[in-house]
């Protein structure tokens, strides 16, 4: 039978949801609701007697103080009702959590063909709502088609007996499961069923495929396990490893890159080798901190004695593009698990995000599969989501804003995990599986969701990419399997163990038994959500919460108590081996076997033709632009901007503190309201240490040159890390690049040429800055597709690709907490200077940005001066000579003046004329060196009684004192380079300012 | 020396078990994590601990509203282990997700000694998001919560999205005139912030912030005290540091206001249970 109960909030409370409805259909659409009211609906499917439906009814689903229910619908007036349910097979994590609730309280099994459904409905009352605009609402805010259906209906098509008639969301098959026999007779003919079968085969792959299955010694040891030409699932197997998601394809091409002022040709073999690999492998080498990196799912970097911190980033782009709740959850709790499964698996200990959208007031034609604001509203919330409930502090983040991230938002998300560097007398950073040990899938089960996500992530945004890889996760689960999979660790159960993120099982266990060199799979073991999936589906499906474990048998009974214990499935679905083959069954069935190494089988490199244009070559010059005369109304336009103004509002939704070691928090100041430089946090509670965490975007130095790019990027994220306290001798880099499409193409990539040149430069330039810096690169990730085909008003489909954009990520390892420092300048009479040196670099600047302009000075990174000033700094804060110390980033002078400002809360006043400034890069006037994102620079406040040590520590460097702070007012005051006035504004109207754009919102 | 024993909750979600565990030593209690399911099939017995902690977290991912399901599960399984450790005077602390899981279980106000029925509410904030934010609180210096003794006034972080708490005016009437009401969000100098967003950063009726059983043994809050433990963890700490200095001073690295809380506890059980 089918039930539905209804739940609302008595009606006297105030209903948040519905007000939030009210404000968003208002700002969003300009449509008047004058009233909202929220129900949410469960959908039993059960065999429960009256009574026991009651009792669900009342006591699980109902408060008693604040609600009111029903099992028919309940009678609360509309004009208009909106009823949103998820479609079949679309993750439902409240329903799951309301069955284990009724299993546990009624002591009830739910069968095969029970279930329970979430869903909603609104009601709306407003006497101007016509049905298009409630559509509209359902659409465009309320539901997204790919995972959510919508019903609407006006009073008078409301049946109050029947209500919105909800029926169960289940994936009915009815499909026998099978494998399918491929034919494989010509190239073309394996080209044709890659098309069809959407496994995005290279076509320079497909001769060595081919090859391999027809090769007669394969042939015979294929026929003795009853197959013949590969099956379905093999190819998809393939398929997987060789995406370039999976495999990295365009970090391992080849580049034949030519520079255009002198076509001078260089061959690049590999620029993860050449500009990843061994200058990583050098400085680990040097720097005894660095325990592992390159290999595993992140990377390991000493914390203490006893403990070692574990890194890494990913971005989840193409999901998030399409429905953005579901893909920033996905993206962040599987981000989780990639710390989780590196070496022996580590407990999280913070995260942080990253992202890039388009302009959120965009009106013009183009139409990307969400609109700039709609997909920010959602990431936000799916990170907050994962985050929160994942039990992980957030403690940092950024928001951009570019044009160009239209066709293709970006989601980065980071993860930190801690770990005891030995395990039961061995380190922990090593795993590996070995013939013998049972094959264990846990936490989630596995369904059709997520299938051919790496080969989408591995392409463009089209109107041919399949929606079905888009989940949601479900952080609940996770966080019950991170908790019982610590306790296996510490237990010693855990040899291997490895993640299920892109390609499922396909990656996870086709990469860890080339370990122990072979492996069986029981495919019919897998737990599935629901009957009838093909046996390719179960191989490949990027179902979340799952990690794959091995286990020596004799702890299989240890294992699956602990896991009975902590409410997590475990299923052993296969052994490793040392046969040297993937063997994967179905029952008695084999249904591929192939050879370990079959990847290696000389699959070709892929090729890019590179070709640089210089800025000068381009075209690129200084844009022509007389000094201001209001430099007041300049400097509060340009807070305004929504790349300087605060977003406050996104970092108080994720919980910051949680796990009780927050040291320096990602908002800071008097108001705790303005952006910290980074982060800092003590992972291990009993320890004086920290982790400082910073990150830094700065694509817009890409419309000059990438290579520059990812120089001032690096550099910036250093400072940071500098700034709060860092120690210059441990920086661990983390670069995630994501890039426009770098394959050349007369009609669809013309550019791809000049955009595969950026991508050597930035490479070329993350080797230079990390050489120079002694920067180990402990992980990195690409996503090379950043585009979008955005349809017009005319039909058409406009190419809109993003920005070369790389985030960097830096840590260190803080010896003594009590010496860490924040931004905000905080004792009257202190004095302010400015380390390194303002130039004329306002290249690609936001104050070019605000004229529409770009120009050509980008900022340079001079390594060997920078780095003497970084490492002074260390020692001014180690010796606790400074009193505040702030890296001047977006913006420059005239944006972090007034944050540090803000930050005080207390007046400042500065002169321009004592700058240590240099016309060597072009003329200097008020607004050069105001607004030029000069690299290499910090604002510190220092108590005049450590005037003289700070001034000697710095000697001979370029730093100055232009000014100090004051309690007699709270304006900040600056001098002109001639000394007269230049800017003079109240805090109130700075905060007004900088608050202006978002500062409404909560 | 006989060690107060403090059981903190593990498993379904929860998150803070950690740091509540880390608070608990840091005030002299042996604390010991211990997963729900653990207490359920009876292999730890609640009765063998003096203090038990329901730290924050998301149990059983909020749905269905937060601490629902997680007091239904307790109530199931080991609802009258709870009720004769809270007849044996012994303390019980419900931080956040373990308020909301307090008031479920009818433990908290506990008004009439019946510790089974809900009366109050903590739903969804006004501003209509999770937020976090280090607020003020006031204490209720006549409030006969143990854990608040000699607590004039706090800092702890709020994390929440559904903590506003609610209740008929009557049963705010009753917890306000037996001293119940142990915390009221204020502002820096501790005046209650009457409402005002964001020093009462939920919109709770009377600025409640957290509230104790009639005997001051039960008490639930939904600010963070666990997440004080280090002086570092306060939002002013470098601002406070800078001036101390200049004073010549330098900033108590000692117990926090947060460790403090605990300590309380743990000092009463040492005061009547040894």
């Amino acid at each position: 039978m089918i039930y539905c109960i209804e739940i609302a909030l008595r009606k006297e409370l105030r209903d948040a949801e519905g007000t939030s409805l009210i404000k968003k259909a208002d700002s969003y659409f300009g449509i008047n609701i004058q009233e909202a009211r929220c129900i949410n609906i469960v959908t039993i499917e059960s065999g429960l007697d009256h009574s026991q439906l009651q009792v669900v009814k009342d006591e699980i689903l109902t408060n008693p103080v604040t609600q009111v229910s029903s099992l028919k619908p309940l009678s609360i007036g509309f004009h208009w009702c909106i009823w949103i349910g998820f479609r079949p097979g679309v993750k439902d994590n409240p329903g799951a959590t309301a069955m284990e609730a009724v299993a546990d309280h009624l002591g009830k099994s739910f069968g095969p063909d029970e279930g329970i459904y979430t869903s909603k409905r609104y009601c709306l009352k407003g006497d101007t709502l016509v049905r298009k605009d409630v559509e509209k609402l359902a659409s465009e805010l309320l539901s997204n088609t790919i995972i959510q259906q919508f019903k609407v209906f006006s009073i008078d098509e409301w049946n109050k007996d029947i209500g919105a008639d909800v029926k169960p969301a289940k994936v009915i098959l009815d499909h026998t499961p099978c494998f399918e026999v491929i034919n494989i007779e010509s190239d073309e003919q394996l080209a044709k069923i890659s098309d069809e079968r959407n496994l995005a085969l290279n076509p320079r792959d497909i001769p060595v495929i081919r090859e391999y299955f027809l090769d007669s010694k394969v042939m015979d040891s294929r026929k003795k396990v009853g197959l013949c030409e590969p099956t379905d699932l093999e190819l998809e197997y393939i398929s997987q490893a060789r995406s370039d998601h999976c495999n990295h394809n365009t970090f391992q091409g080849i580049f034949r890159y030519k520079d255009a002022s002198n076509n001078e040709e260089v061959i690049e073999n590999s620029l993860f080798k050449t500009y990843i690999q061994d200058p990583t492998l050098k400085l680990k080498d040097k720097k005894e901190w660095v325990v592992s990196v390159l290999w595993d799912n992140a990377g390991v970097g000493r914390f203490d004695g006893e403990n070692n911190y574990v890194v890494t980033g990913e971005t989840h782009n193409s999901p998030s593009n399409m429905e953005a709740y579901g893909g920033a959850i996905t993206g962040i709790v599987g981000v989780y698990r990639d710390p989780m499964g590196t070496g022996l698996g580590s407990k999280l200990f913070m995260g942080s995000f990253g992202y890039c959208v388009g302009d959120i007031n965009y009106n013009g034609p183009l139409k990307p599969p969400l609109h700039p604001r709609r997909l920010l509203d959602g990431v936000i919330e799916g990170v907050k989501d994962g985050g929160n409930k994942s039990g992980v502090p957030t403690t940092l983040g950024q928001t951009l804003f570019n044009p160009g991230y239209m066709g293709k938002s970006l989601v980065f998300v980071t993860a930190l995990g801690i770990m005891p560097n030995q395990v039961k007398g061995k380190p922990s950073h090593e795993k590996k599986t070995s013939p013998g040990e049972l094959i264990i899938m846990s936490g989630g089960r596995v369904g059709k969701d997520g299938i051919h996500g790496v080969t989408a992530s591995s392409e463009s945004y089209s109107e041919n990419t399949p929606a079905g890889h888009v989940q949601i996760g479900d952080p609940y689960t996770q966080k019950k399997m991170h908790d019982f999979l610590l306790i296996c660790r510490d237990e010693g159960l855990i040899p291997f163990i490895t993640d299920n993120g892109g390609g499922g099982l396909s990656s996870s266990i086709g990469e860890s038994a080339m370990i122990s060199n072979g492996c069986v799979v029981w495919l019919d073991k897998v737990p599935l959500k629901y009957e009838g999936l093909d046996m390719w589906e179960i191989w490949i499906s990027e179902s979340q919460e799952r990690m794959t474990i091995a286990v020596k048998p004799e702890n299989l009974g240890r294992f699956m108590e602990l896991s009975a214990e902590h409410a997590v499935e475990s299923t052993v679905i296969g052994e490793y081996t040392d046969t040297g083959k993937l063997h994967i069954k179905y029952k008695d069935e084999t249904c591929a076997y192939v050879d370990m190494d079959l990847l290696d089988k000389g699959f070709p490199s892929w090729e890019f033709d590179a070709t640089w244009l210089s800025p000068e070559i381009r075209g690129l010059t200084e844009p022509v632009i007389s000094s201001p005369s209001d430099f007041n109304k300049l400097l509060l336009k340009l807070l305004e901007r929504p790349n300087l103004s605060s977003k406050e509002w996104i970092l108080r939704q994720y919980d910051h503190e949680v796990q009780g070691g927050s040291v320096i928090k990602p908002l800071v100041g008097v108001k705790h309201n303005i952006p910290s430089d980074a982060s800092v946090t003590r992972p291990v509670l009993t320890s004086q240490k920290g982790l400082a965490f910073s990150q830094s975007l700065l694509p817009w130095y890409s419309k000059i040159d990438a290579y520059h790019m990812m120089a001032c990027t690096i550099d910036e994220a250093v400072r940071r890390v500098m700034a709060v306290g860092g120690n210059f001798d441990h920086i661990g880099g983390l670069d995630n690049f994501c890039w426009p499409n770098i394959q050349f193409d007369p009609r669809k990539n013309p550019d791809g040429t000049f955009k595969a040149a950026q991508l050597v430069r930035a490479c070329r330039a993350l080797k230079e800055t990390c050489e120079k810096y002694e920067i180990p690169l402990l992980s990195g990730k690409d996503s090379m597709y950043v585009d979008g085909h955005l349809v017009g008003e005319f039909g058409e489909r406009v190419k809109v690709s993003a920005l070369e954009t790389v985030q960097f990520s830096a840590t260190s390892v803080i010896d003594d907490i009590s010496k860490c420092v924040t931004m905000d300048p905080k004792v009257s009479g202190d004095l302010v200077y400015v380390l390194g040196v303002t130039t004329n670099e306002l290249g690609a600047s936001e104050y070019y940005e605000a004229f529409d302009k770009t120009g050509l000075n980008v900022p340079h990174v001079d390594f060997d001066k920078f780095k003497v000033v970084y490492k002074a700094v260390q020692t001014a804060i180690e010796n606790e000579l400074v009193a505040s110390c702030h890296a001047v980033a977006r913006g420059g002078l005239g944006a972090h003046l007034s944050y540090i400002t803000m930050a005080g809360g207390l007046g400042l006043e500065v002169n321009l004329s004592d700058l240590p400034m240099d016309a060597s890069r072009g003329e200097l006037s008020n607004e050069t060196v105001l607004f030029s994102e000069s690299a290499g620079r910090f604002i510190v406040t220092v108590s005049p009684e450590n005037k003289n040590f700070f001034e000697k520590l710095f000697k001979g460097m370029a730093a100055s004192c232009i000014g100090f702070v004051t309690d007699l007012h709270d304006r900040l005051k600056i001098s002109a380079l001639n000394k007269e006035t230049l800017i003079d504004l109240s805090m109130e109207e700075l905060e007004k300012a900088f608050n202006k754009t978002f500062g409404d919102m909560i | 020396m006989k060690k107060v024993n403090a059981l903190i909750l593990t498993g379904f979600g929860l998150n803070c078990d950690n740091e509540t565990a880390h608070v608990f030593e840091l005030a002299g209690a042996n604390a010991q994590k211990i997963h729900i399911n653990a207490l359920v099939s009876g292999k730890i017995k609640l009765e063998d601990f003096h203090i038990l902690a329901f730290g924050g977290g998301f149990s059983w991912g909020d749905d269905h509203g937060a601490g629902v399901i997680q007091a239904l599960k307790l109530k199931d399984h080991i609802g009258s282990d709870l009720l004769s450790f809270v007849a044996q005077g012994k303390l019980i602390i419900g931080i956040c997700n373990g308020f909301q899981a307090l008031v479920n279980l009818g433990l908290l106000p506990g008004l009439d000694n019946d510790y089974t029925k809900r009366t109050v509410c903590l739903t969804f904030n006004d501003c209509g998001n999770f937020r976090d934010q280090w607020v003020h609180l006031a204490a209720n210096l006549q409030s006969p919560c143990v854990f608040t003794k000699d607590i004039q006034t706090a800092d702890y972080p709020v994390r929440h999205g559904e903590g506003k708490f609610i209740a008929d005016q009557e049963v705010i009437d009753t917890l306000l005139a037996n001293n119940q009401v142990v915390f009221k969000y204020a502002d820096i100098q501790g005046v209650p912030a009457k409402g005002a967003f964001p020093l009462n950063p939920n919109g709770s009726m009377e600025d409640i912030a957290g509230i104790c059983d009639p005997t001051g043994r039960i008490f639930g809050l939904m600010p963070h005290p666990e997440a004080y433990n280090h002086f570092t963890n306060h939002p002013d700490w470098t601002r406070k540091t800078q001036f101390l200095k200049r004073e010549g001073k330098t900033l108590d690295q000692e117990m926090t206001i947060g460790v403090n809380l605990f300590k309380n506890g743990v000092d009463y059980i040492k005061e009547y249970f040894f």
